[in-house]
């Protein structure tokens, strides 16, 4: 008995070359966790209470440090993930009402995921772009001097780009 | 090793160099405020209680930054204080903080509810195991006369019980007068009393209130003489309260046990007449007035000084006081006015002289009465008749006699102050009835007779102090009916007289402390929160049927079986927390004056659960310490629990994985004896776990 | 003669679409022998994306807001040398003395050198610092490197200011052969980015700066604790560390001396509190990020329990620069209190907001209104916060206020890592003191109870305090919170976290004022206390405000003024930008 949820199945597999790696490095389990979320886009119990056993750690200790970043997310995301950076200059420059826009187009919201699944938004602390401010990231690509208008010109042309596929 | 010299609190201490100021302190026999800090685990630094300033750092400079004193190492020469402003602020505040996300209940509703402050959970968990004397002990700590009380008492604990969002409440009150009735019967449970301290106090009025003070600082040791005017001792109980509610043997039985711990008692003593204010000032150390409220208030309604118009009390006190005394009222009609417990005494009272006929006249309506509801249900049985919303306006006479009352028709108005809708009069309709006798029985007041020299309030009552219970004469202090607010029912007395004596106890010793309410952490329940609790009918007091008791003054309750009492107990949910007595935080709390509502904010939502069958977790209480991670992680060396989350909504979660760690920690327990709150608690095998 | 062409492509030169403009140069140049360099941030954010020209080694163009259809242009005038046609890209004289009023140590190669390139670093004297303190005939020893660092006076870079060499020296002090040298790269500071911009356009600087570092302090092992959220910066980073270790600066006996120094980048998970020493070190242990107490320090007892030295991205910057120039002309620099040079990360409501660095001892009115030009869109200055969640609010009767540590403290703001966010007469200070509120309780660790429940607790009475249900008696019971926090907290965080609203208190009370007792915000920023109105004489009925309310509670007949029902409005603001006339006004 590994995980007393018995419902997550995850291919325990892929994470192997990653325990290989670092299982026996002391300190790793940040690292882990970072590449197990790499791997599955988030962090599924089954994966959690895995690399406890394969770490000589225990869940709990697992499970606490992984609770207490932001980075980690314990339920899958959409494909496409925005986050909307909320540091002080953007929020002097109107961040909220970018939030705002984001969140009534798709209806999402903060920490949550479209119905379809292809959007999941976030607010962040700063991404350290101020002087683009109000800024977004979409996945790995900034979006910066945003206006309402100009998000949702965003969003619908990934939208489009999506339904066209 | 180098021994170091410093001083905490200006004590002078001494200890080897390398220890942490807590460890110092502990060596020297001082206990610094702290919550996360155990010996056995590394330290943390969490709770911030342990704060300390050091004034003098041994080179002539304060240290500018509070210190931890877990974490931070004493040095020679520090002058270190934490009972400066600053450390109490921060001590306080943090307290504050803690207990703004505490959810929990300190105490069970009932015991808060009690005016006296009674541990009924404590008590009433005795008599579940069966252990009377047990139970007599835990309430003696707060009212000396269980067995009366018991019987007379308006149970204000039993009106918060939370067995009533169940179904009903715990009959708490009948239970102590079980309880009491079997300590009474063998082995009676008798309080100890400290060494004798050599101080003198008189106590005037030998009723709930005197007899309460008198017996708690006899066991603080000190002479104590009690003076009543009366002819015997139990005041209101003895002489206000009919026998069918409490026999006077009863009472006798209890004051004697009273006296028994060497408490001097003088009857028929009258202040003012007998002796003077003045004489006792000079010879006690401490004189404390307890002398009640005997007179009827008047309802200032034409036709009062009629023969045949009496006061409740009067009324009640002339029965009361001997053989003999119960006058005969075959054939009579007698009114009773008013709608308290009283009237209730009164009208019931009149039954059992024999009259034909007893009206209660009452201006509101049944539900607005103050009475006990069994009371008025037991009166109507006995056939008692009810003129709700109905005011005396005239009592009209014959020759001097009464002869008929005048009754103003009445309907409720707006609500008042109270909550109570207002009474206002029909214009216009009148209602007479024949009657031969008129009760009044709206209420006492105090006489003032031999009280020269005592301010008094508007009111007419003393005027005390609400926390030192003092008068404007020194060394003179005040309680019950007498003072204040005026009447009140038997166990607003002995609240007042066990607070009174503590304060005199203490201003005997040197410093006086005023009364201060101990803080209690209090959670919101409802209902919906208790709706899994199986349903286990209120126990019912087996009573005399209403044809026998209408006409004798023997009691009208049979009384509880063992069995019953038992059974009875066993509802109790044990709302209070099970760590009161061991939680440091509540300590710490009622050690300074806090008001956590003042941060009033949002509490982090926990649900209690209960892990294996042995350790139960209530996040609610938790203080995230943690203790209890770090004691399974560094002293079990398990790693089972863990902290989850980040900031304020972090969670303490234990993870049982597999059976194997959860008979880890069927013998371990560890982590519920670290815990300083009672966030966590072993349940004792065979043991249901506590509910709310 | 010799032509380079350098496109900036920090991440923020690349969100303004750099990369589009050096694909675009790439296909423009690809048959000319012109090299066409990435980069990094010359810190003039408001001009990006910028591309700068050099001939023969010689800056002599630099154009700004380039897009890709430019670069056609630029090509053929680079080819031909007639720059006629580059006029309209060409930065403007204005812009240009944003750079020349500034003195640049740590920034000294950021948008000049290519960043993936160390034999750019080199160029530009990287490396040489390094070589010179192993080298044989003149080489230093780490008591000399630890003095020099001291003559200087730098201190900590990151906030608290403290003094370099000191640490350094701790560390050095310790016993133990087992030594780590961190850099603290978890940049949380909401409106500062310096370290991104440092790594993303000179990492080469920071691997020597920490190079001298270990030496200095013994430590055979160089962490650096960088922000998951900086992916381009840990890109660069780990190829400038393997460039490095290819040259043989990182690695056993570098240059043939006996000092070795193993490299190695961590990347954070999301957590601000790291930026507090102690609780970085938990980080790096693969705990959860809550600070230690304090003693031991992580000179005496750090990573792995062993003596540890941690300094921040621009401490670093310096070093090699000390190092080359000698303590004393670092020293030179700056006032009594703090020597040599600062950077600043300008942004907020200015003209020119950007990457600015700056001898200590400026005044804050030269950095707002000299360098960066001002307040923009014609608004008008209220206050500059500075040292972010830590920081606190500077009014304009204070601009005169020169940048050093102790001045800076004593306006109840801190220098910080340098986060300088300009906020004009549209900000709301109580707005901004709950904002960094928010922060600071979301960012807690948890562990003591002043800061997991206190800021948690000031949070909420500033949240009632700007939705307008504030009581008589809060501003106090926030400043006795706030002292009660700031003595009681465990560490820097939690210690610091009052100040924004202590600050605020300071020079704004009179705002906290009118939303308790006016429930009025004088900014018109907190939308509960808004009250939107239509102007009968401007509406025309047009209907558009009606249809375009979400909540309908504007009403009104065709061609007829309509009204807003205050009580159904939910403040959106929609009704005023939809209305062609002006009619709907907001108080």
């Amino acid at each position: 008995m590994k995980c007393p949820c018995q419902q997550q199945q995850s291919n325990l597999s892929l994470l192997q070359p990653v325990l290989q790696k670092y299982a026996s490095v002391k300190g790793s389990l940040i690292t882990i966790l970072q590449q197990a979320q790499e791997i599955y886009g988030y962090l599924p119990t089954d994966v959690l209470y895995h690399i406890a056993e394969q770490t000589g750690s225990t869940p709990a200790r697992v499970l606490g440090t992984a609770t207490f970043y932001t980075q980690f997310r314990f339920q899958p995301i959409g494909k496409y993930l925005i986050t909307l950076c909320d540091g002080t200059a953007c929020h002097v420059n109107g961040s909220a009402r970018i939030a705002a826009a984001v969140q009534e187009y798709l209806q999402v919201e903060n920490g949550g995921t479209t119905a379809d699944g292809l959007f999941s938004f976030s607010i962040a602390a700063c991404l350290g772009c101020c002087s683009l401010s109000p800024v977004m990231m979409i996945n790995e690509d900034t979006y910066g001097s945003l206006t309402p208008a100009k998000v949702l010109e965003i969003l619908k042309d990934i939208q489009k780009k999506e339904a066209a596929q | 090793m180098n021994q170091i010299h410093f001083t905490i609190n200006g004590i002078p201490c001494v200890c080897e160099e390398g220890a942490s100021i807590l460890q110092a302190a502990k060596l020297n026999g001082i206990e610094i405020p702290n919550l996360c800090n155990d010996e056995s685990v590394r330290v943390y630094g969490a709770c911030g209680l342990c704060a300390v300033e050091v004034l003098d750092d041994g080179r002539g400079r304060a240290l500018p930054k509070l210190l931890r004193a877990c974490s931070a190492k004493v040095m020679d020469g520090y002058v270190i204080r934490f009972d400066t402003e600053r450390v109490n602020q921060s001590r306080k505040i943090a307290l504050e903080l803690l207990m703004s996300d505490h959810t929990g209940d300190c105490r069970g509703p009932c015991q808060l509810n009690c005016p006296a402050g009674t541990d009924c959970q404590g008590y009433v968990k005795k008599i579940a195991e069966g252990d009377f004397h047990g139970a007599v002990q835990i309430i003696k700590e707060k009212i000396p006369i269980p067995a009366s009380i018991g019987r007379v008492c308006p149970h204000p604990c039993e009106q918060n019980c939370r067995r009533g969002l169940v179904e009903s409440p715990i009959s708490i009150a009948f239970l102590k007068a079980h309880a009491a009735d079997r300590d009474l019967e063998a082995d009676t449970y008798r309080p100890a009393c400290a060494p004798e301290t050599g101080k003198r106090i008189a106590v005037i009025g030998g009723g709930p209130a005197g007899l309460t003070a008198a017996f708690d600082l006899r066991r603080k040791g000190h002479q104590v003489t009690i003076f009543d005017a009366a002819e015997k001792m139990g005041g209101m109980l003895r002489y206000g309260i009919p026998a069918y509610r409490l026999p006077k043997n009863l009472l006798d039985r209890e004051i004697a046990e009273i006296a028994a711990l060497g408490i001097e008692m003088r009857n028929n003593m009258r202040l003012g007449k007998d002796f003077t204010l003045d004489q006792l000032r000079s010879e006690y150390d401490a004189v404390i007035l307890a002398v009640g409220a005997w007179s009827s208030i008047a309802m200032r309604v034409p036709g009062e000084e009629l023969e045949g118009v009496a006061g409740g009390i009067g009324f009640l006190h002339d029965i009361s006081s001997g053989e003999g005394a119960v006058p005969d009222l075959k054939g009579k009609r007698v009114a009773v006015c008013g709608g308290g417990n009283t009237a209730m005494d009164a009208c019931r009272t009149a039954v059992r002289c024999g009259a034909e006929t007893v009206y209660v006249i009452y201006r509101r309506t049944r539900s607005e009465m103050p009475a006990d509801a069994v009371e008025i249900e037991e009166s109507i049985e006995e056939g008692v008749t009810y003129k709700f919303l109905t005011n005396p306006a005239k009592i009209i006479g014959e020759n001097g006699k009464v002869k008929q009352i005048c009754l103003q028709v009445m309907e409720l108005g707006e609500p008042d102050a109270s909550g109570r809708r207002l009474p206002v009069p029909v214009e216009g309709k009148f209602e007479t009835l024949d009657v031969d006798l008129v009760i009044m029985a709206i209420g006492q007041r105090l006489d003032p007779a031999g009280l020269d020299g005592v301010s008094l309030t508007k009111k007419g009552t003393i005027e005390a102090d609400s926390a030192t219970f003092l008068t404007n004469l020194d060394n003179v202090y005040a309680v019950g009916d007498a003072t204040n607010r005026g009447a009140s029912i038997a166990i607003e007395a002995i609240s007042e007289g066990g607070k009174c004596a503590a304060v005199v106890d203490s201003a005997l010793r040197g410093e006086i402390r005023p009364y201060r309410a101990p803080f209690h952490s209090k959670k919101n329940v409802t209902a919906a929160d208790l709706a899994d609790r199986e349903k286990k009918p209120r126990c019912q007091m087996p009573v005399r049927p209403a044809e026998e008791r209408r006409t004798d003054f023997a009691p009208v309750n049979l009384g509880f079986s063992d069995e019953t009492a038992i059974t009875e107990a066993k509802r109790c949910l044990e709302c209070g927390c099970h760590d009161y007595y061991d939680c440091k935080l509540i300590r710490y709390a009622q050690q300074q004056e806090i008001h956590p509502e003042r941060f009033d904010g949002v509490h982090n939502q926990h649900e209690k659960e209960q892990r294996l069958e042995v350790i139960e977790r209530d996040n609610g209480k938790c203080i995230l310490c943690g203790l209890c991670v770090r004691v399974c992680d560094e002293v079990a060396g398990q790693g089972i629990l863990g902290l989850v989350g980040r900031g304020f909504p972090t969670t303490v979660k234990p993870e049982f994985r597999s059976p194997d760690t959860i008979r880890i920690c069927a013998t371990c327990g560890k982590c519920a004896a670290a815990c300083p709150t009672g966030a966590l608690r072993l349940i004792p095998s065979g043991s249901a776990a506590a509910s709310t | 003669m010799s032509i380079r062409i350098a496109v900036g492509k920090g991440s923020c030169g690349i969100a303004a679409g750099a990369q589009k403009v050096y694909d675009s140069l790439a296909q423009a140049l690809s048959d000319s022998d012109i090299s066409l360099d990435t980069v990094g941030c010359i810190g003039m954010c408001w001009l990006e994306p910028i591309v700068d020209i050099y001939e023969n080694g010689r800056l002599t163009e630099r154009l700004v807001h380039v897009e890709p259809q430019h670069t056609k242009i630029i090509a053929e005038a680079v080819q031909s040398g007639d720059h006629a046609a580059l006029a309209s890209l060409r930065i403007s004289e204005d812009d240009s003395s944003f750079l020349t009023k500034q003195t640049r140590i740590a920034l000294r190669n950021c948008g000049i050198i290519d960043p993936e390139s160390i034999e750019s670093a080199k160029a530009a004297g990287g490396y040489s610092a390094i070589t010179r303190i192993l080298s044989q005939e003149n080489g230093m020893t780490p008591e000399e490197v630890i003095e020099c660092i001291k003559v200087s006076g730098l201190a900590g870079r990151g906030g608290a200011g403290f003094p370099t060499w000191f640490k350094w020296n701790a560390a050095r002090q310790s016993a133990g052969d087992e030594k780590y040298l961190i850099c603290n790269a978890d940049e949380g500071d909401p409106g500062a980015f310096m370290d991104r911009a440092v790594i993303e356009s000179d990492p080469h600087t920071l691997i020597e700066g920490m190079l001298i570092g270990a030496y200095a302090i013994g430590a055979q092992e160089a962490i650096v604790y960088v922000r998951a959220e900086y992916p381009l910066a840990i890109k660069r980073l780990e190829l400038a560390i393997a460039q490095a270790r290819e040259a043989g600066f990182i690695g056993q006996n570098i240059l043939g001396s006996a000092f070795s120094c193993e490299f190695r980048i961590k990347a954070g998970a999301g957590a601000f509190v790291c930026g507090e020493e102690t609780a970085l070190i938990e980080s790096l242990e693969g705990q959860r990020g809550m600070p230690r107490l304090k003693p031991p320090f992580p000179a005496q007892a750090g990573y792995w329990q062993k003596p540890s030295n941690i300094n921040n991205v621009e401490t670093y910057a310096n070093v090699a620069w000390i190092i080359t120039n000698g303590g004393e002309a670092f020293a030179a620099m700056g006032t009594e209190d703090s020597k040599g040079t600062k950077v600043f990360a300008l942004t907020g409501k200015i003209r020119r907001g950007g990457l600015v660095e700056i001898p200590m001892g400026m005044t804050l009115r030269e950095v707002i209104f000299d360098i960066g030009g001002g307040i923009r869109d014609g608004g008008t200055f209220k206050a500059v916060q500075m040292g972010g969640p830590s920081g606190g609010c500077i009014p304009e009767s204070l601009l005169d206020t020169v940048i050093d540590y102790k001045k800076l403290a004593a306006t109840g703001a801190i220098m910080g890592s340098g986060g300088m966010v300009v906020m004009d007469d549209s900000t709301c200070m109580v707005n901004m003191a709950k904002f960094f509120l928010d922060f600071t309780a979301k960012e807690s660790c948890g562990k003591c109870v002043h800061c997991r429940i206190g800021t948690k607790r000031l949070q909420e009475i500033l949240t009632r305090i700007v939705e307008g249900k504030g009581k008589e008696g809060d501003i106090e019971l926030l400043e006795e919170l706030c002292n009660a926090v700031r003595d009681g907290a465990l560490c820097g965080l939690g210690q610091t976290a009052p100040n924004p609203v202590l600050s605020t208190l300071r020079y704004f009370r009179d705002e906290f004022e009118a939303h308790i007792r006016e429930h009025r915000c004088p900014a018109h920023t907190c939308t509960d206390l808004l009250l939107y109105k239509i102007d009968p004489q401007k509406c025309k009925g047009c209907t558009a405000c009606a249809r375009k309310c979400p909540v309908t509670a504007i009403s009104g007949a065709v061609k007829e003024p309509h009204e807003i029902n205050t009580r159904v409005c939910i403040k959106c603001s929609q009704c005023m930008s939809v209305c062609k006339f002006g009619a709907v006004s907001v108080t």
